[in-house]
């Protein structure tokens, strides 16, 4: 495949699928879990650590490890080689996560680019977490950027 | 400075202490079990080298945890409103690595300062980079 036609393709896929929601799940918030991932972090704040503290919370980086399977949509073309690779995630904290939380998550598209360096040209797939209360208060976006080796 | 306790303490530039973070094995399969996140890459150095890694990896989302960790002790009082990382490189479990940031933009208007974050390996590689958004109280 050529370069132009490579460009036209990921330029179609975007349009055919930047914003599709995808995935649904539901966690639940538990100040044990949310005690220990603090602590193994090194936290010292007792807001993170001390499930007594009147502003106890989950760390700010909590949700990342709330994987519902899906990585991808059905029928998402195969672009790129292989599996990726995980190049990091941005986490916004848009409110405090509580003990006892029911957070519903909802999984998007966001964006599909593509980087070109000394180790060629890479395609940045950018899958979207939003999670929500129970009251549907957003309280943490998650971006994770999946990487791929353009074919 | 090494502890900001007030906004109004905040410089452009300042540092960040560096600091060396516990990532042993028991420090990360503490993590891994947390975050229900028990992969053998992680937790078993042999089985990560037969993956092709020169020993267990710390997980990803694990540095950017211990990054907060480490902007929470400069600025207690503070709130992370946005914490991105990029996963440049593996950071191996049982290594000394080293952690650094620096204050790149402050807002008065908002009270809200933005960082700039690293880890770098044992080796001298850099293993993550990042940014961070803080908010301050008044």
């Amino acid at each position: 495949m050529d370069q132009t036609n490579s460009v036209q393709d990921l330029a179609s896929v975007r349009e055919d699928w930047v914003g599709v929601e995808f995935d649904w799940a539901t966690f639940e918030m538990k100040a044990d879990d949310m005690v220990a991932w603090a602590e193994a972090c090194g936290e010292s704040d007792p807001r993170f650590t001390d499930a007594d503290h009147p502003d106890f919370q989950a760390h700010p980086g909590f949700t990342t490890h709330c994987m519902s399977g899906r990585v991808l949509p059905e029928n998402f073309p195969q672009i790129g080689g292989g599996f990726g690779i995980d190049g990091g995630k941005k986490v916004e904290v848009h409110g405090p996560i509580r003990p006892g939380d029911t957070l519903n998550a909802t999984t998007t598209i966001a964006d599909i680019f593509d980087k070109t360096g000394r180790s060629g040209t890479m395609i940045f797939i950018v899958q979207r977490m939003e999670f929500r209360n129970e009251r549907s208060e957003l309280v943490s976006t998650v971006d994770w950027k999946m990487i791929k080796k353009a074919d | 400075m090494t502890k900001i306790l007030r906004f109004d303490e905040v410089e452009l530039g300042d540092d960040l202490p560096a600091e060396t973070p516990d990532v042993s094995m028991e420090r990360v399969t503490n993590f891994c079990r947390s975050a229900k996140h028990v992969f053998e890459r992680f937790i078993d150095h042999e089985a990560a080298k037969k993956e092709g890694f020169p020993a267990a990896i710390v997980p990803g989302i694990m540095s950017q945890g211990l990054l907060a960790a480490m902007i929470h002790r400069w600025a207690p009082n503070s709130s992370i409103q946005t914490i991105d990382t990029v996963f440049r490189g593996s950071l191996l479990v049982d290594s000394n690595i080293t952690m650094t940031g620096a204050v790149t933009d402050i807002d008065e208007a908002d009270m809200t300062v933005e960082l700039d974050l690293a880890i770098t390996a044992e080796d001298g590689r850099t293993g993550v980079i990042g940014t961070a958004k803080l908010q301050f109280s008044a």
